[in-house]
């Protein structure tokens, strides 16, 4: 029976959530929306709607916690293996499609790129290849989050926009020397 | 439609030229205005005014009238500074409508078209013909009446929502990363200096695009594979009620003539 009651309520845990953001009659509209539109904003996630609330700025007393969860979300390759094969990571990277990588990061050899985000040139040059730049590039990709408290990058982990191999792929594509990303010039030259 | 296949000539040769020089993409699209108007003497989004014009003046739908009859909230048959005031509450539906969703509103109740019969590609130019009588004017909307109260709260609510596989939110770009690019355009201030709701409906010049605020706004869902607010539905005219409040008394462009 206990278990039941548990299980009702985890069931309407998401309907709860989206309840503390939007009033019923802000719901119902909502609802008049779209049935699949009103599905992605009335099942928030809890830290979607922690970013929500907080308009994008966490307060310094919910930082720490959040930045926990977060970083307890990340599950990692097989064998810790953070670097993969760089072309594959490549053709991820600058797929609009797919990562999109380049159209908020300068450095791609193959796409101009835009500067939402920080720089990547010559990414593996300019950080080197030690174990704790693999990892905090892999947690980076995977949840963004993680470091960045919601901030525009897709959790691409988190959100099963890339698998934990496919992260790995771009961790080798930006930071194996052998990498276009590191041999080959950015397109758009030095900014 | 000659002249569109002119303007369109004239439009790549100028964006040609126009790429070898990086500059800001607001003051391009009004240097490229100016020359389109010395060169031809007529803008291609004046073209799709005069179809809406010639939309709303004819006798159309199952009740043969024209949209002559329709109040765009300063009384019936008064366009010149009904857009600016939109969107706002009409007592006669108890909704809060958009310049879409008005319009939507007449061909409907007034012309008799069923709502399926009710086509973007008539819409567009008839928001475009309304929207041009306040050309010049002051955005002035109102939060008067409680239902524009809750709509207001709902569009802010909604500006900052995150959601979806991407974490989409208007103002992750729109306020945190404005005028920096993803792409080829900058982010638009839309809430600040760009007062986005004072040019839209817009014509962009570069993909030859007739749209709307309520198009613009489910392109921005749409692009970052976030599920889309339907047409004329409560979300789309929320989040202008938010913009249009933010940009009041920003001078309108109307239509606007985008890159």
């Amino acid at each position: 029976m206990r278990n039941l009651i548990w299980m009702v309520l985890a069931c309407m845990a998401p309907w709860a959530m989206a309840q503390s953001y939007f009033g019923p009659g802000e719901t119902k509209a909502v609802q008049g929306s779209g049935a699949k539109f009103a599905d992605a904003l009335l099942n928030m996630s809890a830290d979607q709607l922690q970013c929500s609330l907080h308009q994008n700025r966490l307060p310094a007393d919910a930082t720490p916690s959040f930045l926990a969860a977060q970083k307890a979300s990340i599950q990692y390759p097989k064998g810790d293996k953070f670097m993969g094969d760089w072309q594959k990571g490549g053709a991820i990277f600058n797929n609009l499609q797919k990562a999109n990588c380049f159209s908020c990061h300068f450095g791609s050899p193959a796409n101009l790129g835009g500067d939402v985000g920080p720089s990547l040139e010559k990414y593996g040059l300019q950080r080197g290849q030690s174990e704790a730049v693999q990892r905090y590039t892999y947690e980076v990709i995977y949840n963004a989050w993680s470091y960045f408290p919601c901030t525009v990058m897709y959790r691409f982990g988190v959100q099963g926009l890339l698998t934990p191999e496919e992260i790995a792929d771009v961790v080798a594509y930006l930071l194996n020397p052998a990498s276009d990303f590191n041999t080959k010039p950015a397109l758009g030259g030095k900014r | 439609m000659r002249w569109t296949g002119l303007a369109l000539l004239l439009l790549s040769l100028l964006g040609v030229l126009a790429q070898s020089v990086p500059e800001d993409p607001r003051d391009e699209a009004k240097r490229q205005k100016q020359l389109l108007l010395q060169t031809s003497g007529i803008l291609p989004s004046d073209l799709i005014v005069e179809q809406g014009k010639d939309l709303f003046y004819t006798k159309r739908g199952p009740r043969g009238v024209s949209l002559e009859g329709c109040d765009f909230g300063l009384g019936a048959g008064v366009l010149q500074g009904a857009s600016v005031q939109l969107p706002r509450y009409f007592a006669d539906t108890g909704k809060v409508e958009d310049l879409d969703s008005r319009i939507r509103t007449c061909m409907t109740q007034l012309q008799g078209f069923k709502p399926e019969e009710v086509k973007r590609s008539e819409v567009v130019p008839l928001a475009f013909f309304i929207a041009a009588q306040s050309d010049g004017l002051p955005i002035q909307v109102r939060i008067a009446a409680p239902a524009e109260r809750e709509m207001y709260e709902l569009g802010q609510k909604l500006f900052y929502a995150r959601s979806g596989a991407r974490d989409m939110g208007c103002a992750t770009c729109h306020v945190s990363y404005v005028n920096r690019r993803s792409g080829v355009l900058p982010f638009s201030d839309v809430l600040g200096k760009d007062a986005s709701m004072s040019h839209w409906p817009a014509y962009r010049y570069s993909n030859d695009q007739a749209w709307t605020m309520e198009d613009r706004i489910r392109a921005c869902y749409g692009n970052l594979g976030h599920p889309q607010p339907d047409f004329y539905s409560p979300v789309p005219i929320a989040l202008q009620l938010f913009m249009a409040y933010q940009a009041n008394q920003a001078k309108a462009e109307l239509p606007g003539f985008l890159r």
